[in-house]
């Protein structure tokens, strides 16, 4: 505000958390007006809340096999980053984070703040088609036919 | 330099390999797409060497960084069992 031109160049930054997947649409939004008040208060700029919605874990997250993935983009030092990576880290319900410069020297002006998004995340029931809607052998089918790759065979002796 | 061509012809693989993200102008590394990623590592997680997946040194430098980015937030495995 009071400060000179130069000094008005921010870098861009994302933040993808994780949250546990019990909690509620209302607990998802406080946590990002927390982190979007620890943005304004360290005089950076939101750009956009993302929440992926929930989504399966390829490993036990939290001994979770889900999670709410939340994505936010903003602009700010990188004393914000470690700030809002301190408050993640002290949050109970956040399991994992990770924060990725994507841009040195942004101007604020010239990035419009975008709307906040909500995205449904994974379907699990009732996706046409599923192999778990066939009778019988649910669990086996659901992977098999995802993996068959061009690298599958050509790995294949390498890990035999 | 030349005598990896002639290895290579004698072998009967022919077959180019293009770094994908070069021959693709913007498509780019990226450790959220976790589709793209997937044709990157083996079914058992493991990252697929440059001389079988064809990238080039520098795309896969960033697809290398990228996974292992993807990992720490589960979106893709550190160790799948396989069957």
């Amino acid at each position: 505000m009071a400060e000179t031109q130069a000094a008005k160049r921010l870098r861009e930054y994302e933040t993808i958390f994780l949250v546990k997947p019990d909690l509620t649409d209302d607990a998802v939004d406080k946590l990002k007006e927390r982190v979007r008040g620890i943005v304004d208060r360290e005089q950076g700029k939101v750009l956009r809340f993302t929440v992926w919605g929930k989504k399966k874990t390829l490993f036990p997250v939290a001994k979770q096999p889900r999670a709410i993935y939340v994505h936010t983009s903003f602009l700010g030092s990188g004393k914000l980053v470690a700030e809002i990576e301190r408050n993640l880290r002290n949050l109970d319900e956040v399991t994992r984070y990770i924060s990725v410069k994507i841009a040195d020297e942004v101007d604020p002006e010239t990035r419009p703040v975008l709307e906040d998004l909500k995205l449904a995340g994974d379907v699990e029931e009732t996706r046409p088609g599923a192999p778990a809607e066939r009778e019988g052998g649910g669990f086996r089918s659901v992977e098999a036919p995802d993996f068959v790759s061009p690298d599958a065979e050509e790995d294949a002796p390498e890990e035999a | 330099m030349g005598g990896d061509d002639d290895k290579r012809g004698g072998r009967g693989f022919g077959r180019k390999k293009v770094c994908r993200f070069c021959a693709e102008k913007n498509a780019s590394v990226d450790f959220k797409d976790q589709a793209t990623l997937k044709y990157f590592v083996t079914e058992r997680g493991k990252i697929i060497p440059r001389r079988i997946s064809g990238n080039c040194a520098k795309h896969q430098r960033e697809v290398a960084i990228a996974i292992k980015r993807a990992r720490g937030i589960a979106l893709l495995p550190y160790n799948a069992v396989v069957g």
